[in-house]
């Protein structure tokens, strides 16, 4: 659980960031096998010019976990009732990518008190990779 | 668009409202422990037995995005049984292939030890770009036999299609 308390946690408050990478191609052939996820153009060179592309590329659900991760550290992972994201543009190797999320409206569901957050990642250059949000429970 | 830039689709379109054959995947531990080493989860109840039990639940908690990972694994014993993955099921071709966007729906949490049942249907095809982009539509669950429903999912994947040769 976070330092912040979810009862008082205002609108337009931001989530403490989580910056991960440079990704390193180790850890695209670490997430290839621990998820499951075995396409080569994350892990192959050769599949990946074959293809026409210039290198390998990162899984999207690697920053999408890590995203997930600034909301799960703060509210706690059984707070969690929804979370999605686009991936709007490729995240390349050695990509530092920082995962913000931001407080964006309080309601009531499913007999409970929940806030929605925007959740974003964003490359060093500025670059968006992944857009989102997520719905969590007010314990 | 004329037909000298047409580009022709890879997705087999004829899958739309398949409803794949579920599959029983049982969550390990170790799995759970490994997966979140690699996303740098900090929170001990995803790889910490004790620390899990502490915060009140019977095993390590599965972190949010896990669902992939029964879903891969639903995929491989799809492979071992010599049935269709939903990938070679609709097409996927890797060299073309994006992830468009992925979404979803906690009910209830996903434990280690847990022997789970997950299903897959086709649910669209549609085209974006003038056709130079194709997407496929899936929705998922995973259903625990006592607990019921714990997650569902929401996902497009898009084939980024190229060039037609002159």
């Amino acid at each position: 659980m976070g330092a912040i308390d979810l009862k008082t946690a205002d609108i337009g408050s931001p989530l403490p960031e989580v910056i991960f990478g440079p990704i390193s191609r180790t850890t695209l052939a670490l997430y290839a096998g621990a998820s499951g996820d075995h396409n080569p153009a994350h892990i192959d060179i050769d599949f990946a010019r074959n293809a026409g592309l210039p290198d390998v590329f990162a899984h999207g659900m690697l920053s999408f976990g890590v995203l997930a991760r600034v909301v799960t550290q703060w509210a706690g992972v059984a707070a969690l009732r929804e979370f999605g994201a686009r991936f709007v543009s490729i995240t390349q190797v050695h990509d530092k990518i920082s995962c913000k999320a931001t407080i964006i409206e309080r309601f009531e569901a499913g007999g409970e008190t929940r806030l929605r957050l925007a959740v974003v990642a964003t490359a060093q250059d500025g670059r968006e990779t992944l857009n989102g949000d997520a719905v969590v429970a007010l314990a | 668009m004329d037909a000298t830039t047409a580009r022709k689709g890879i997705f087999d379109r004829s899958t739309k409202g398949v409803q794949v054959d579920p599959v029983k995947i049982l969550v390990e531990r170790g799995r759970i422990r490994f997966f979140s080493q690699v996303l740098g989860q900090t929170d001990p109840v995803h790889f910490d037995l004790d620390a899990a039990r502490a915060a009140g639940h019977p095993d390590l908690v599965a972190p949010p995005s896990f669902f992939m990972v029964i879903e891969a694994s639903a995929n491989e014993e799809r492979r071992r049984r010599g049935i269709s993955t939903v990938q070679e099921l609709v097409q996927v071709d890797y060299r073309y292939l994006l992830h468009g966007e992925e979404r979803y729906f906690y009910e209830a949490p996903i434990y280690a030890g847990d022997e789970v049942e997950i299903g897959i249907v086709v649910t669209d095809f549609y085209d974006k770009k003038g056709g130079a982009m194709e997407f496929v539509t899936f929705e998922s669950r995973i259903v625990h036999p006592e607990r019921g429903l714990l997650v569902r999912s929401q996902r497009s994947l898009l084939h980024r299609l190229p060039e037609p040769r002159s």
